[in-house]
């Protein structure tokens, strides 16, 4: 009788999984629209390989981003929440509803996983930060293989700025800022990717919808608030896709590179004999830092 | 991020002078107190460099009647972490007092 359980669980496993993955009867990909629960299917079905068949130069752009280590790079801030934050500070349990003030933006995919497999999640992010020997190696292994997708971007975020104009969000159909189509999956035009409006929902303060706030970082109400109240007028897009065709590398903070072309830095210095009579060595230097970029420097 | 001036006796390598200026956000808490978790932090002190803004720092430095010659650096650091400092500029220049 056990036996006969466990073939058929596996049976309806492979059966969803073939439906989350597969293409449609016209060939089309198809994403979830209703929750996960298995940890496998959830990593599967998200997988920005699955964009790679056709857009291989994006993926291998987007495989040196931080945004495809959103979670791995980001364990002890997010697993210090869901230790300390939570349970201790605010007593709250770790339930889905704490745990999406992180992974919202780290994971926005996190919208499909059920509260168990939210609860997966969190454990992993714990047991990385505080787990000793294989179990923390396993739980950072599982961590690298979810992230910021593609799909995050192109359809589960498109709604998360201004769902009164973008309308609902279908499940399947891929939001991009071109205007191309695609035969492997419905596409749709959607300027709001090429705008800074897009960035801020994460890269700002987040606000949950119950009404917490989070700093993890406060780029846009800099953005907002300095560089375009001073007359900065580039997008977020402009300098960290478009400029030197970063494209989906987008690369910010820790890019040594990026970093010196938002600073420019110049030294006067002179050295002289100061006093009168009693003439003592001196220097006088005068250094300019100057701020090239859209937001404060530093950040986050 | 961090602005460094540091000048050495060219002669025996003692740090005659060194002032750092630190660019930085500061989070503050609902009462007060710094905090590092983003879930804790409800304020800022910001003393950032601005967007768009030039800060112009300026130092006047005395050296010991006896010094001849004075390694200056100013370095600029960009802290990636904060452990971590990575230098982004570097002006170098050796002063000379010798007669």
């Amino acid at each position: 009788m056990r036996f006969k359980f466990l073939v058929f669980s596996i049976f309806l496993f492979f059966l969803f999984v073939s439906f989350a993955f597969a293409s449609t009867e016209e060939g089309k990909l198809e994403f979830p629209s209703g929750p996960i629960d298995d940890f496998e299917t959830f990593v599967k079905v998200f997988d920005s390989k699955r964009c790679a068949e056709c857009h291989e130069d994006i993926y291998d752009e987007w495989s040196k981003s931080y945004h495809s280590r959103s979670m791995v790079s980001s364990i002890k801030g997010i697993a210090n929440f869901f230790t300390v934050g939570v349970p201790k500070e605010w007593e709250k349990e770790l339930n889905k509803q704490e745990i999406i003030k992180c992974l919202d933006c780290h994971l926005p995919q996190i919208k499909f996983a059920t509260e168990r497999l939210a609860k997966e999640i969190a454990d992993y992010m714990i047991k990385a930060k505080i787990g000793k020997g294989k179990e923390k190696e396993k739980a950072i292994e599982q961590l690298k293989r979810i992230n910021l997708s593609c799909y995050g971007c192109h359809n589960i975020k498109i709604a998360g700025t201004a769902p009164g104009i973008t309308g609902k969000i279908e499940s399947g159909v891929i939001y991009t800022a071109g205007e191309g189509e695609s035969d492997a999956h419905e596409t749709e035009h959607t300027p709001i990717l090429k705008r800074s409006f897009f960035c801020v929902q994460c890269h700002g303060v987040y606000i949950a919808p119950d009404g917490e706030s989070t700093y993890c970082n406060t780029l846009s109400g800099s953005y907002v608030h300095s560089y375009i109240g001073q007359g900065g007028r580039k997008t977020c897009q402009e300098c960290h896709m478009y400029r030197k065709n970063r494209g989906h590398r987008m690369p910010g903070g820790h890019d040594l590179e990026i970093v010196k072309e938002g600073i420019e830095f110049q030294a006067e210095i002179r050295a002289f004999r100061y006093g009168i009579g009693k003439w003592i060595p001196a220097v006088n230097v005068e250094a300019f830092l100057t701020n090239k970029a859209g937001h404060r420097i530093p950040d986050g | 991020m961090v602005l460094e001036v540091t000048a050495k006796d060219h002669n025996n390598g003692k740090v005659l002078y060194q002032e750092r200026r630190t660019y930085f956000e500061i989070g503050l808490d609902l009462d007060g107190y710094m905090r590092y978790g983003a879930w804790q932090i409800k304020e800022i002190i910001d003393l950032t460099l601005q967007p768009l803004e030039t800060r112009h720092e300026r130092f006047f430095i005395t050296f010991p009647k006896e010094v001849s010659t004075v390694d200056l650096e100013v370095n600029v650091y960009y802290y990636i972490s904060s452990k971590k400092g990575n230098l982004i500029y570097q002006e170098k220049r050796l002063l000379n007092y010798e007669d």
